[in-house]
């Protein structure tokens, strides 16, 4: 009991850095990500413009602020507190950091919102983000003589092809799980996409009504379940 | 000297470099003390140890993907700063999009000589400002937001799981089907409307992943090969890759 008492308390202590250590580091991030246009504009001779920037963000920022809301609404409460400073710091969330915490938690069978999933979750984005940035830093360091070898025309099509490769691993991971609620969901895009095939350069963005429609069912299912459980 | 000589001047490789250094620490950071706090909630240190070598084999296939990214920008934009992007905060989806729509915006085409050091500091700053609302939400609201969904406390929680979970995979469920269905969308009406003359391949790729996926999970569960569930994802995503470069030869 005590055990366990001491184990709580160590853990909200935990966290409460977390949160500390998060908000410092994710502030530091954005001034440095920010200021590094103009360092780097001071350094060429040229400042940015700030017009051009404007209006810019107008067509294409409003879109991935929305996106970026979303995203953080969706994935904050799955990746837990440190998993998700380190995300939204290191980027790359939908094809690489979340499939890889989600990958992790399965392994350890670890469920939402309980302190081994926030442990799990964080491991497994800092060891990813590390990953990428050493096979980046090695890459950009090797950048001549690397170039002819993933730029040949044999290996184009691999490269070309890591998304459709990520998702059909994943489809099988996920549809097994539910393969009848999955084929509502997969139906309905592969007709939309069919109906209007103009849709393919945003895919991105039919992740949330598809998303939607299968959150919306599994809740259904749910819901049933427990009417059924509790009429037992 | 040219722009992009310029844009791949040495100053330009340390103001990325700096940053790219202080993000991996601070990755360290989080990850020393994560494992420190696993340790103290008496986690076993095998499912730990076992977290850090799946993510790691996870993340190297794309992590090569994301190095191609470096280079398709690194011929508008030089080598460090998409170096810096697509290292720590950005994804290439992304990154091309905004580019593209900042030179637009400057009205000049990316990948050409009409690139200027001004327009190359407009496009990196609007890089920057449409990324960072992620960061910027979970400065202000990560700890009330998680706070609010626990309700108790997480070390307290049953470990039962609610619909949360049913959510998250059902969330994936969606993702996944956007992607498979813009594949099934894209052979069948890609080059006109039902025709099935469309791009077969991501449709053969994600299949052979899918496959391989398949006999990977029968071996770690019906041949209690458990190790093989670390290379499961990067495997089957190696596989599906392999079978892309099969019908371009």
């Amino acid at each position: 009991m005590k055990k366990n008492m001491d184990r709580q308390q160590a853990y909200e202590a935990y966290l409460k850095e977390t949160h500390r250590l998060g908000r410092a580091v994710s502030l530091l991030t954005l001034a440095m990500l920010l200021g590094a246009p103009f360092v780097i504009g001071s350094l060429l001779g040229a400042m940015p413009d700030l017009g051009a920037a404007a209006r810019g963000f107008l067509s294409v920022g409003l879109v991935w602020t929305v996106s970026s809301v979303v995203e953080y609404l969706v994935y904050t409460p799955m990746l837990g507190a440190g998993g998700s400073y380190l995300a939204f710091i290191t980027g790359n969330l939908i094809n690489m950091k979340i499939p890889c915490a989600m990958n992790a938690r399965e392994m350890v069978n670890a469920k939402t919102g309980t302190a081994e999933n926030e442990v799990i979750s964080t491991l497994s984005i800092a060891t990813s983000s590390l990953v990428t940035i050493l096979v980046l830093a090695v890459g950009v360091a090797l950048i001549t003589p690397l170039r002819p070898v993933l730029q040949s025309p044999v290996l184009q099509p691999a490269f070309a092809n890591v998304v459709p490769a990520l998702f059909g691993a994943m489809a099988y991971q996920y549809y097994r799980k539910d393969p009848a609620l999955a084929a509502v969901p997969l139906a309905a895009m592969a007709l939309l996409f069919m109906f209007v095939p103009s849709l393919t350069g945003s895919t991105s963005f039919m992740i949330i009504p598809s998303g939607a429609l299968a959150i919306g069912l599994s809740y259904l299912k749910y819901r049933r379940a427990r009417k059924e459980g509790q009429g037992q | 000297m040219t722009v992009l000589d310029q844009l791949n001047g040495g100053q330009i490789y340390l103001v990325c470099g700096i940053i790219v250094a202080f993000i991996a620490a601070v990755c360290v950071v989080f990850l020393v003390r994560a494992w420190r706090a696993g340790k103290a909630l008496g986690m076993d240190p095998v499912k730990m140890k076992r977290t850090v070598t799946a993510s790691a084999t996870f993340s190297l296939l794309p992590s090569v993907g994301i190095l191609l990214g470096v280079l398709a920008l690194s011929g508008s934009l030089g080598i460090p700063w998409p170096w810096l992007r697509l290292s720590v905060i950005g994804a290439l989806h992304y990154e091309t999009q905004v580019a593209d729509a900042a030179a637009e915006q400057l009205g000049i085409r990316l990948g050409t000589d009409q690139m200027t050091t001004q327009a190359f500091a407009t496009i990196a700053l609007l890089m920057s400002v449409c990324i960072m609302w992620g960061m910027v939400l979970t400065t202000i609201f990560n700890r009330r937001y998680l706070r609010r969904l626990d309700g108790q406390s997480p070390a307290s929680r049953p470990a039962g799981g609610g619909f949360g979970d049913r959510a998250m995979v059902a969330m994936f469920i969606g993702m996944v089907s956007a992607y498979l269905g813009s594949y099934l969308g894209g052979f069948a009406s890609g080059e006109g409307l039902f025709s099935f003359r469309g791009d077969w391949v991501p449709l053969l790729v994600a299949a052979v992943a899918a496959l391989a996926m398949a006999v990977f999970t029968w071996l770690a569960e019906k041949k209690h090969l458990d190790w093989l569930e670390n290379f499961s994802i990067a495997g089957s995503m190696l596989l599906g890759m392999l079978a892309a470069v099969l019908t371009g030869l």
